[in-house]
């Protein structure tokens, strides 16, 4: 296979499907990533939890060692932490493509979306699933960065603040997240950076992003190896710069810590 | 031990364990707080004297005893711990101020938001208290801009600002410089004279007896010893103490 200027001027006459396929993929990071903090926050929330309904097994006085060892145990047991537990693990241990297909064909199987297309081109009853299958993926594995993020946030902190009567939640609200934040948003952003990437696997339920038009330019022109050195091209102009601003603002953020 | 009806916090066999005994952080303490008492807390180290003072405002939850504060044990009792934390105030080793706020904001906002104090009513109060430890002039800097001494002062009005019946020092002067550690006495001292009933946790021996009423020698999770100033430093009774006062005295 070689690869050709002449080919290559050939696929730019389909500059304009390019173009469109990268407005899609930037548009399906952007709502990744929005929706997927959302319920990733949620998830952090809910691993941070302390609901224990059997908490007061703790209290109960034995002297019976093993006993007492039983009943701390099962004063630990946390329902709320041990749902977002399972549903972190479900979307680690299985697959993207395999999650993607789940919500595509079985959710939304069921439930049937309006047909329509905005800005002229995406379609909306492909675009919306593969925008919750990214965000349920991606919300599972920012929920780790989260609760890090604010587990990260000096003790002495928390400390300071229940001492002066803050309850728990104006602890985390006043005093923790506006310190979580610093640690979490940089995160965040790199998962934007991850979404381009691989939401490239979404052109297998039809939705028109980047590597979907690689596809429709190389059945359309019979040229293989040029559309695919344009998608790599397209990928990379949009990761590498966006990384680099993310790196760059880290650090200015680092350095104003230290004002 | 006094067993004064009016005391204001009466601390009955307090134990603290961990590993399920392995490790007994308190071991059974009793101790009356009165009104206006100034008590040193003195030990060597691991002996027990944070963990203490974390289990007066229940910072740390005790295995098992009573703490009787103005007359409702906070221990066995349920009682909204939030509301009675802001009656004790806390002074960490380690200032704990919050560093995404200015010196003012880190001041009026638990007034504000515990309180419900209105904002000119915080400001107020924290200028007036920040003028008094002499550092009114810098309400606007953040705590990164602090030295040691000024931080552990601005944490000390923190606390003052919540009106507190108690005020609760771990090793205040600890995480100074040498140079700084007066100038956070000094507030201190302060405090005592105003009629501020305090625990304080400290290795500062001159401190203990010249402003302490009560001096309270801690080992191994237990209270050894416990007395006057006088008694605790020119008497000392138990070997552990003798012991004790012998090193930190020399060095
Ligand atoms: N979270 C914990 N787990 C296990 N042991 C602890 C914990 N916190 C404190 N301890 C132990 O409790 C004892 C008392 O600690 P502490 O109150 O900090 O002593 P002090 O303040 O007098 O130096 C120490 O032996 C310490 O190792
Ligand atoms: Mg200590």
């Amino acid at each position: 296979m070689t690869i050709s200027w002449g080919n290559i001027e050939k696929i730019l006459t389909y500059g304009n499907m390019f173009q469109q396929g990268l407005i899609v993929t930037v548009l399906l990071a952007l709502c990744t990533v929005f929706f997927g903090f959302f319920l990733a926050f949620g998830l952090a929330l809910m691993l941070l939890s302390d609901v224990r309904p059997f908490r007061y097994l703790e209290k109960v006085k034995t002297d019976d060692i093993n006993k007492k060892k039983r009943n701390d145990f099962i004063a630990k047991f946390n329902p709320v932490k041990l749902i977002a537990n399972c549903y972190v693990q479900f979307v680690r241990c299985t697959p993207m493509l395999v999650q993607i297909f789940l919500v595509y064909y079985i959710v939304f199987g069921f439930i049937t979306l309006p047909k329509f297309t905005f800005f002229g081109f995406i379609q909306f009853e492909r675009f919306f699933p593969a925008a919750v299958a990214l965000a349920l993926n991606s919300g599972g594995y920012m929920s780790a960065v989260i609760r890090g993020g604010i587990e990260g946030v000096d003790n002495g902190q928390t400390e300071a603040a229940r001492s002066l009567g803050m309850s728990k939640a104006q602890t985390m609200y006043h005093i923790i997240l506006p310190q979580a934040i610093k640690n979490i948003l940089p995160a965040v952003a790199n998962e934007f950076v991850t979404i381009i990437k691989e939401s490239s696997i979404c052109y297998t339920i039809g939705v028109q992003d980047i590597m979907f038009n690689v596809k429709s330019v190389q059945s359309a022109t019979f040229i293989i190896a040029e559309p695919l050195l344009m998608a790599t091209f397209l990928y990379f102009c949009l990761c590498f710069p966006t990384s680099k601003i993310i790196e760059y603002v880290e650090r200015r953020m680092r350095q104003s810590d230290n004002r | 031990m006094t067993t004064d009806n009016t005391a204001l916090i009466k601390v009955r066999d307090l134990k603290k364990h961990y590993n399920y005994g392995a490790i007994k952080a308190l071991d059974g303490i009793n101790i009356d707080i009165n009104k206006g008492d100034v008590m040193v807390v003195i030990g060597p180290s691991g002996s027990g004297k944070s963990t203490f003072l974390r289990s007066l405002n229940l910072l740390e939850e005790p295995t098992d005893g009573s703490i009787v504060f103005d007359g409702r044990d906070i221990v066995n009792e349920k009682i909204n711990l939030d509301e009675f934390r802001e009656r004790m105030g806390m002074v960490f080793q380690h200032f704990n101020l919050f560093p995404h706020k200015t010196i003012l904001e880190n001041l009026t906002l638990a007034p504000q938001i515990v309180k419900g104090k209105s904002k000119e009513e915080a400001e107020k109060k924290a200028l007036e208290l920040l003028d008094r430890v002499g550092l009114k002039d810098r309400a606007s800097a953040y705590p990164v801009q602090l030295s040691g001494g000024q931080k552990q002062r601005v944490a000390i009005v923190r606390a003052l600002c919540m009106d507190p019946e108690v005020m609760l020092f771990d090793e205040p002067t600890s995480a100074l410089d040498p140079e700084m550690v007066g100038e956070v006495l000094e507030v201190m001292k302060e405090l005592a004279k105003d009629g501020m009933t305090m625990v304080c946790v400290t290795h500062e021996m001159g401190f203990a007896r010249e402003v302490g009423n009560r001096v309270v020698f801690m080992a191994d999770g237990n209270i050894i010893e416990e007395g006057t100033p006088e008694k605790i430093f020119d008497h000392p009774e138990s070997p552990r103490l003798k012991d004790f006062l012998g090193k930190v005295l020399e060095a």
